[in-house]
């Protein structure tokens, strides 16, 4: 008579088996998460009746740090290495995304109808602590609560903002129950419009490109609170703004994009589209940026990239993770490394996104620096 | 099995009619409690679900005033302060294909935290609600009520205004109850705030706190920016109070169910005491024999167990049929006075069958286990004759008397406690019951005592005999008379009370409702006009010819001290004077202090509830927070069982932030023709919004037609409770008749034609039951006061004159004595048939 004791147990298990699983699939539940995919946000399916980066653009400042709520994406996008006074290393990622999820908009009694959806990534680097933390929120651009606006500069999503508080001095706040970002950034090299005069093309088919500039340094003063512990740091950032109603083409599958800041004043831009085969698409480009401001524009053949080493991730992917970056009309060579492996954002679109250095030499002199490295298609 | 199961199933297989009417008996006593129960569980059940879906996993609500809250409330809450753990909602009711639908607005991204069910996996349809207005998602099982599939699209009906929609998704029921979504609508803000008219306004917002220290600081920053009138509750506690609306009404429906078992144990008692009786020849025998008393006593007591389960397990399934139909009534009800509740689904919960089949079965043991003991303690010479129990019978019947006359006076004194505990004033009718009913068999007694030397001399010796065999037999008798006049006492009160209620409700209309026509919007409740008017309304409707003055109401809920309660703005036109009937205040008073905005008035439920009197003040919250206003008055209300507030449109704008009319009362000119204007107004208020336009009259007749609605569930259990005891008198008085068969016999032998015995049970059965129908009287008067001085007072606070009509004394007469006269037609026709040598030999 022992099988009954078997039964009851088996039957315990199973109950629990099950209660745990479903804890386990309520503990999954984030925002409504496939809210865009990759190819949501670039691909170039059905793109009619959305405004389209189809060709020169005569760009105005302040308005273009606003909105285009014509195109269906556009981005705000601010990453920065940044370091406390004893020397403790952080990387931070910000950015507001603006989705259109229907290119018209109707006129509707009620203030929360609308068309478009904004996102948000934030994710920081804690080397020291070897931890890597993101965060994703979606809100809609009404009532309040998300949005953005030119005069005087304010993206935000919620409590997540950047802030022009005076003249060329903005504020950034970001928060969540462990973390915390302030900071005030200050642009130390003027606007710089990417591609041709700000319209980046991303193959052959006119149109599947964007409107897209940076202000390649801002200088970053604030604090980073983490698990409760504040810590003063100073650093740099880099703001990219790109706007596009589709980008990719059919055969490309994802980009490597480098924002490195030199330490001789020197920044470099660079991205690389990744086709299906393997091949580097040759609408890959690039810009350098002289100490003062002054462009150079980059076409693919103008740089090598060497990757040295790989990083796995335990979700799948098989990123890049080190790289020997040449230009060889600069004389330029250099390695660059991320400050930790992983710095991948398991949100609604995986992609990795990190803070790195590199050292190197530009015309026999050494040089060494930071910046970020965005690695998207590696899924 | 043993000889002695053997014998006993033997007798019970040649007595099938007995057997049939016992486990009858026992099955519908425990069918009404069961199915009453059952519905009781399932409205609650439904509404918790219904809840539930809706209010996900929120810890706290923000609510508002009766016009919700302003949305910016919701953005301060997240752009200010961060509050990630929250979602705005907003509910309406809706009809669409002849079916009310529970529409929420959501903000889809913000739902993961709480009804994560309604987005996940749904991305493309969240996509088309936050980007297409008027598009909706619900759950398979009403998509296929409605006849839907993906993106149809379909009319629904809001205030009087239809707009279409196109059902774009649905949402996956698989994880939970799929009542709790029947008739759900989940759309975006955006989308009900266009279809309802309220552009800025939410219901509430739901909150998601951890339970730990922090919690206080977080409310306190959330007080900070609240506006006035919006407050943070708990969860739990606001459904809670919703549902709290409805317990006085449960609790009666209990107590009514309650009332048909006490009936059943009467007669499942009658039922086992004759079943014992007729056998103890038998049982003597089987005691000459040897058979010990322990095994007498567990014979009888284990086929009384074999009969209670019968009976109960059949009585489970009558219960499930019948609350089938109980369950539509009650949610009709429900719907009627209470809140919306879209599900009418019967849930069959295991405590319910539990309970019903515990009841039935202990009842009858119960019942079963004083003839038991009298079957064992019987000494075998004793138990072959009978007149020794009828003597032990007859000296018990003073006894009996004594204790219900102890326990009426119990219950007096139960009834003069300064108390208003609901369960004493059960307690109250529960004694008083057993009380009248333990004193009926000397009262019998007497009676029969009184009446035989006449009847003799009247109508011969048969009646004399007959007559006569109704105290000889008293053991029997009584309980059978007991027994159906408690039944009949029953309708007798429950109807006496209902007919009091109506014709005070009746009264009650014509005295308030005075204006000549009322203009309303279809609400989603039947009394209850909830839905704006049309600003445009009102100015068309001013400029009808034959209109003199125009009256408006807004009704609304409010909370008051922890309850929810209704508020009823009115506004006077010019020359119309309030008149509602008051109970308390000086008419000359209260209506120039009611028209200087000087204070409110109350209704009498309200009063009773809050206990509240004139001068005392009545806290409510407004728009402009929690705001205590002076009692001028109380006045008599039907319309509410939670109780009303009156209060001058002009004061009610002080307070809240809304301008909006429900219902308008019309006063004609002397001259003008009624239908005349009722076509006017029609035709002025065609391209606003579908109206309903009624007279004085047909106002006042729907208004009836809802009490009758009301009460269809009490008259159902009235039905139920004669049906249980005509069913058991049925079997009392056969198997009294059936025993008497010797007897009988003898006199069929002494030269009695079959015509006068035929004659004898006939007088028999009719004294019994015009005896019980007698009785039934003052006793059902009694249990009419009870309800409704005792408990109506206490579950509603309402104050009705009692009406006694002949009719409903009539009626206990005539019921009593037909149930006896056919239940005695068949012993009669067969005694009057059975050739007397056999009768003589009986068994």
């Amino acid at each position: 008579m022992q099988y009954p004791i078997y039964l009851v147990v088996v039957f315990l298990a199973a109950t629990l088996a099950a209660i745990t699983w479903m804890a386990v699939d309520m503990d999954s539940a984030s925002e409504p998460a496939v809210m865009l995919t990759v190819g949501d946000a670039l691909g170039d399916h059905d793109s009619s009746g959305y405004a389209r980066a189809d060709g020169a653009r005569q760009f105005r400042f302040p308005d273009d740090h606003g909105a285009h709520p014509r195109f269906r994406n556009e981005w705000w996008y601010f990453t920065g290495n940044l370091s406390a006074a004893n020397g403790r290393r952080f990387g931070y990622q910000f950015v507001i995304f603006r989705i259109a999820l229907k290119p018209e908009s109707s006129i509707h009694p009620s203030r929360w109808a609308s068309n478009q959806v904004y996102m948000s990534h934030f994710a920081l680097t804690d080397p020291h602590e070897q931890r890597f933390i993101f965060h994703e929120r979606f809100s809609r651009p009404a009532i309040g609560l998300a949005g953005a606006q030119s005069q005087p500069f304010r993206v935000w999503l919620e409590n997540w903002s950047v802030t022009e508080v005076s003249d060329n001095k903005w504020e950034m706040h970001a928060s969540t129950p462990n973390m915390r970002l302030q900071l005030e950034l200050q642009p130390v090299k003027p606007v710089v419009l990417q591609g041709e005069h700000g319209l980046s093309r991303k193959n052959s088919t006119p149109g599947n490109a964007s409107y897209y500039y940076s202000i390649p340094r801002l200088t970053t003063h604030g604090t980073v609170t983490i698990d409760e512990v504040t810590h003063t740091v100073d650093g740099e950032s880099w703001l990219d703004r790109e706007w596009s109603t589709s980008a990719l083409g059919v055969d490309q599958v994802g980009w490597d994009w480098f924002s490195l800041q030199l330490s001789n004043g020197y920044d470099l831009m660079f991205y690389q589209l990744r086709r299906k085969d393997g091949a580097t698409d040759p609408f890959s480009s690039g810009t350098l940026i002289d100490p003062d401001g002054q462009t150079e524009s980059l076409r693919g053949n103008d740089i090598s990239i060497e990757v040295l080493k790989t990083w796995q991730s335990h979700r799948g992917g098989r990123y890049p993770s080190r790289w020997r970056l040449r230009i060889p009309s600069r004389d330029m060579d250099m390695v660059i490394r991320p400050i930790q492996a992983d710095q991948e954002l398991d949100v609604s679109v995986r992609y990795w996104e990190g803070a790195v250095d590199f050292t190197g030499q530009q015309d026999g002199v050494e040089i060494t620096g930071h910046g970020y490295v965005e690695l998207t298609g590696y899924e | 099995m043993s000889s002695l199961s053997r014998a006993s199933l033997r007798y019970l297989w040649r007595h099938p009619w007995q057997l049939v009417l016992a486990v009858l008996g026992i099955a519908l006593g425990v069918a009404v409690v069961v199915s009453v129960d059952l519905t009781n569980e399932s409205v609650r059940r439904a509404f918790d679900l219904s809840v539930q879906a809706v209010a996900g996993e929120a810890s706290h609500q923000i609510i508002g005033g009766p016009s919700g809250l302003d949305e910016t409330l919701y953005t301060q809450l997240r752009v200010e302060l961060g509050m990630r753990d929250s979602a705005p909602l907003i509910d309406i009711y809706g009809k669409a294909r002849a079916s009310t639908l529970h529409v929420v607005g959501i903000d889809p991204l913000a739902e993961i935290p709480f009804r994560g069910r309604f987005v996940k996996q749904q991305d493309a349809a969240v996509r088309t609600l936050l980007s297409t207005p008027g598009t909706v998602l619900m759950d398979a099982s009403t998509a296929r009520r409605l006849d839907l599939s993906v993106d149809d699209r379909f009319k629904i009906t809001v205030g009087g205004h239809a707009h279409e929609i196109q059902l774009v998704g649905l949402f996956g029921s698989h994880d939970s109850n799929p009542a709790a979504l029947d008739s759900l609508v989940i759309t975006d803000i955006a989308t009900v705030q266009a279809i309802s008219n309220q552009p800025g306004r939410l219901s509430r917002i739901d909150l998601k706190l951890r339970n730990d220290n922090g919690t206080a600081a977080v409310l306190k920053r959330i007080h900070s920016i609240l506006q006035p009138g919006a407050r943070v509750v708990d969860a739990e506690s606001r459904s809670h109070a919703l549902l709290q609306m409805t317990r006085a009404f449960r609790t009666n429906l209990t107590a009514m169910s309650l009332l048909a078992l006490v009936v059943g144990m009467f007669l499942i008692y009658n039922t086992v005491t004759f079943a014992v009786l007729q056998r103890r020849g038998l049982i003597a025998s089987l005691r000459l024999l040897g058979v010990t008393r322990g095994q007498v006593f567990r014979l009888i007591l284990g086929e009384t167990l074999l009969l209670g389960l019968i009976g109960s397990v059949l009585g489970l399934l009558i219960g499930f049929t019948l609350a089938q139909g109980l369950v539509h009534l009650v949610t009709r009800t429900v719907n009627d006075h209470y809140f919306v509740l879209t599900v009418g689904e019967l849930v069959i919960m295991p405590w319910p069958l539990l309970k019903g089949l515990a009841l039935g079965v202990v009842a009858t043991l119960l019942a079963a286990l004083l003839p038991a003991v009298e079957a064992a303690r019987t000494e075998p010479h004793a138990a072959l004759q009978r007149s020794g129990i009828e003597v032990r019978a007859r000296s018990l019947v003073p006894r009996l008397a004594m204790t219900g006359l102890a326990l009426t006076l119990g219950a007096l004194v139960l009834l003069v406690l300064p108390s208003r505990s609901l369960l004493l004033g059960f307690a109250v009718l529960f004694l008083m019951i057993l009380g009248l009913t333990l004193m009926s068999p000397l009262v019998v007694s007497w009676l029969t005592h009184a009446v035989l030397p006449l009847a003799g001399r009247l109508f011969g010796i048969q009646t004399r005999l007959a007559l006569g065999g109704v105290v000889a037999s008293l053991s029997r008798t009584g309980v059978a008379i007991a027994a159906l006049m408690l039944a009949v006492a029953t309708t007798v009160g429950v109807g006496v009370m209902v007919d009091s209620f109506r014709s005070t409700v009746e009264q009650w209309l014509s005295s308030t409702l005075r204006a000549d026509l009322y203009v309303s919007a279809p609400g989603l409740s039947t009394i209850r006009p909830e839905m704006a008017l049309d600003m445009a309304v009102l100015e068309r409707v001013r400029e009808v010819p034959g209109v003199a003055a125009i009256s408006t109401g807004s009704q609304i809920m409010v909370e008051s001290d922890g309850r929810l309660i209704e508020l009823f703005a009115l506004g006077l036109g010019h020359s119309i004077l309030p008149r509602y009937p008051l109970k308390a205040g000086d008419p000359g008073q209260v209506w120039p202090a009611f028209l200087a905005n000087r204070g409110v008035l109350i209704s009498e439920p309200l009063a009773w509830h809050q206990r509240l009197t004139i001068g005392d003040l009545i806290p409510i919250h407004t728009d402009t927070g929690i705001r205590a206003f002076p009692v001028l008055g109380i006045y008599y209300d039907y319309s509410s069982e939670q109780g009303e507030v009156l209060m001058q449109r002009s004061l009610y704008e002080q307070h809240f932030e809304d301008h909006a009319v429900s219902a308008l009362g019309l006063y004609l000119s002397p001259d003008a023709d009624l239908q005349r204007v009722i076509e006017l107004v029609r035709d002025a208020t065609l391209d606003t919004q579908y109206l309903m336009v009624r007279s004085n009259r047909t106002v006042r007749e729907t208004s009836l037609a809802i009490f009758d609605r009301t009460f269809a569930v009490t008259n159902v259990l009235r039905l139920l409770a004669v049906i249980v005891a005509f069913i058991g008198i049925l079997s009392a008085f056969m198997a009294l008749q059936l025993e008497r068969v010797r007897e009988l016999g003898v006199l069929r032998a002494t030269g009695f034609t079959p015509g006068q015995v035929t004659g004898m049970v006939t007088a028999q059965t009719g004294f019994m039951g015009f005896t019980a129908g007698l009785l039934a009287i003052p006793t059902g008067l009694v249990l009419a006061e009870i309800l409704i001085e005792v408990i109506n007072r206490r579950s509603f606070g309402w104050s009705m004159k009692t009406v006694v009509s002949a009719d409903v004394f009539l009626q206990a007469l005539a019921l009593a004595l037909v149930a006896a006269i056919l239940a005695g037609l068949y012993p009669g026709w067969r005694m009057a048939h059975t050739p007397t040598a056999r009768a003589l030999r009986q068994e």
